[in-house]
């Protein structure tokens, strides 16, 4: 009886909890099934009645949007500066974090504290240096520009991350692989990284998203329209024709995607990287 | 075949002032098992790490077979070493954990094959092989830590406290399965430890070690029976030597002391051997077993007797310890007496002290006067 008013009680201490779940998932889920309703009907059915559901469903749409605008060449652009990018910055973030976790050398402090002065810059700031320094580096409006661009303001998130989680690897590990006859690039590529894969799947998938949605560099940075990545591309749908409602849904829903698989193929690594310490 | 030799060495720590490691000697012989024991902090650890080349060295030498390694990078000094937190890399199986000492060793894959089965049988590990560290006991790897050194079959093996992560049970198996496996394979080693019984036990000497210096160097017992000063003499053994004040004197040409109330003739001991201390104040030490409830039976051992009071009494089942204190002045001292002892609490009774078991320490330099 009194493990019963008990329990009773202690369901309905969750009860603020559960209801924060719910209006939180609504909040956040409830567009984004909108989107995805809309992206499966046509203009005309929306302006008709915006919440309804899509009958019939217009699979088509996804191959229009492919096919019928640039939205092709906006998604491989996407996806080659982003690629490109993540994988600079991880590779660069990951020896950068390890030498500052791991040698006492002379400026150590000095370089941490450069890196990571890159965490309080805001973008607004860098944006017209950067585009006078593209220029005079025949680098304006090109991909490859934007990478380098996105690899300096991305470093810093990345080197605060990896650093933090690398330090905690214990140092007896690196001493035993040192006894073992590995060089210190050896021990980088063979302790470090294996180690630290739950941090650095962190950062990929982070930097992954954050740059997959940037707006504001390749916005400024870019001008050719062949150059454009997706979110420039689909504000470019919207803008400079009709408003194609539908069409922008069907092209949001093929923007999304990469992100939700990356996601979903990093997102227990990540969370592991996020509550870990759990080296030992 | 290695014999390491270290001459004065030292370390200073760039935060720190006083040197970490300061004058160290000492030669470890082939095939010897050298234990270097201290209390927490007295930088054994780092006299280790200087001679496995993963700390630079400030001055002094270390010499593997005569050469001087000051220069040599760890990987090729052919040194293995087991780390108090085993150090093994949780990503790979113990197979690979045993094997990642190999793979930079021009070692073939059958040859490092062969090598691991060898050892993972050696130490019991053949079924555990595809784990991955976390899958593992403690002891367990333990096992795999001390193997990954025993594969390389290096010419040195430096152990760093690799005992004190396991509970006291298996501390004993282990210690006594690592002296089995030294005795076999005979490797030069260096074993660190702040735990007197493994010092006891296994070495084939002991290097005492303080505030960065080495104190006393030698065999178990001699060392124990022989300490070189008061603090080996309170460092080894459980419960530590009594110290007492005390006053030497000559009488008849034959050493007294005064203590506990009462004189006591040294025996065995001229008055000319100690003739720069008649008269003056000396430390008396005497081991909690060389104190007695009666006079041992077996013989006849110069006894002393002093009026004392016991202060408690700590059953350890197979002996009792006694804290009691003299009448005559407020020294306490803990005995190791019988374990069917009727004593109790608040009882008076004459402590039998074995005079010929006393040690004598200079007060002002705290060395043994021998
Ligand atoms: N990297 C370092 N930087 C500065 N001081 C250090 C460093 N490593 C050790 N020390 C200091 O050097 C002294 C000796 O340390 P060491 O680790 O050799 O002691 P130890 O005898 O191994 O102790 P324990 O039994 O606790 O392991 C200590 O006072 C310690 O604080
Ligand atoms: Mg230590």
């Amino acid at each position: 009886m009194a493990t019963q008013m008990r329990l009773g009680f202690a369901q309905l201490r969750r009860l603020p909890l559960v209801l924060f779940v719910v209006l939180y998932s609504v909040v956040s889920g409830g567009p984004f099934l909108w989107v995805a309703t809309m992206s499966l009907r046509t203009t005309a059915e929306i302006f008709k009645n915006p919440y309804g559901v899509p009958s019939p469903v217009h699979w088509e749409k996804f191959a229009d949007a492919w096919t019928k605008s640039n939205y092709s060449t906006y998604f491989w652009n996407s996806a080659t500066v982003v690629v490109v990018a993540v994988a600079l910055v991880t590779v660069i973030g990951s020896m950068a974090a390890h030498c500052l976790a791991r040698y006492r050398f002379r400026g150590n402090r000095f370089v941490r504290f450069l890196i990571l002065s890159g965490l309080v810059l805001p973008p607004q700031l860098l944006i017209l240096a950067l585009f006078q320094i593209l220029l005079d580096l025949d680098l304006y409006n090109t991909l490859t520009g934007l990478v380098i661009v996105y690899v300096a303001t991305h470093i810093a998130m990345t080197v605060y991350i990896l650093e933090g989680f690398f330090a905690q690897i214990p140092q007896d590990l690196f001493d035993a692989a040192r006894m073992d006859g590995y060089s210190d690039f050896e021990i980088f590529w063979r302790v470090t990284m294996p180690i630290g894969a739950p941090a650095i799947f962190t950062t990929v998938t982070l930097n992954f998203i954050i740059l997959w949605n940037e707006f504001l560099f390749a916005v400024v940075l870019l001008t050719d329209d062949a150059k454009r990545t997706l979110p420039l591309g689909i504000m470019h749908f919207t803008g400079s024709h009709q408003l194609d409602v539908g069409m922008v849904a069907t092209g949001l829903m093929i923007a999304i995607l990469p992100i939700i698989l990356i996601y979903a193929f990093f997102s227990e690594a990540m969370i592991k990287g996020m509550t870990a310490g759990a080296v030992r | 075949m290695a014999v390491i030799t270290v001459d004065k060495l030292c370390k200073r720590y760039e935060s720190m002032t006083a040197p970490a490691v300061k004058d160290v000697d000492f030669i470890v012989a082939d095939r010897e098992f050298m234990v270097l024991l201290g209390p927490s902090g007295c930088g054994k650890s780092t006299v280790l790490r200087m001679i496995a080349g993963l700390e630079p060295i400030t001055s002094g030498t270390v010499s593997i077979d005569g050469r001087v390694v000051n220069q040599v990078p760890a990987k090729a000094r052919d040194i293995a070493m087991v780390f108090q937190s085993y150090a093994l890399y949780p990503h790979m199986t113990v197979f690979d954990n045993l094997a990642f000492g190999l793979r930079r060793r021009d070692v073939g894959r059958t040859e490092i094959d062969r090598r691991v089965h060898a050892a993972a049988v050696k130490l019991g590990l053949a079924e555990l092989l595809k784990r991955k560290p976390h899958a593992l006991s403690g002891g367990q790897r333990q096992r795999v830590a001390l193997g990954r050194a025993i594969v390389r079959d290096p010419k040195v093996f430096l152990f760093d406290e690799p005992l004190s992560n396991l509970d006291a049970a298996l501390r004993v198996t282990t210690r006594n399965e690592l002296i089995k496996q030294q005795h076999e394979i005979g490797t030069t080693s260096i074993y660190v430890t702040h735990d007197q019984v493994e010092a006891m036990t296994m070495g084939d000497r002991i290097c005492i070690m303080n505030q960065g210096e080495v104190v006393q160097i030698g065999r178990p017992l001699e060392v124990y029976r022989n300490p070189t000063d008061t603090f080996v003499a309170r460092f080894l053994g459980n419960p530590p030597m009594n110290l007492l004040k005390g006053r030497l004197d000559a009488k008849d040409g034959v050493a007294v002391a005064h203590f506990a109330g009462s004189v006591i003739v040294l025996p065995k001991r001229a008055a000319s051997s100690l003739v720069r201390y008649v008269g003056r104040d000396v430390i008396i030490g005497i081991r909690p077993e060389d104190l007695y409830e009666t006079a041992p039976p077996g013989g006849p051992v110069p006894i002393a007797r002093s009026p004392a009071r016991v202060v408690a009494v700590e059953p350890l089942g197979a002996e009792t310890l006694l804290v009691v204190a003299l009448d005559v002045s407020s020294d306490e001292l803990i005995a190791r007496i019988g374990r069917d002892t009727a004593l109790r609490n608040g009882d008076r009774f004459d402590i039998a002290i074995d005079t010929t078991a006393i040690h004598l320490f200079d007060p002002a330099t705290t060395k043994a006067i021998v």
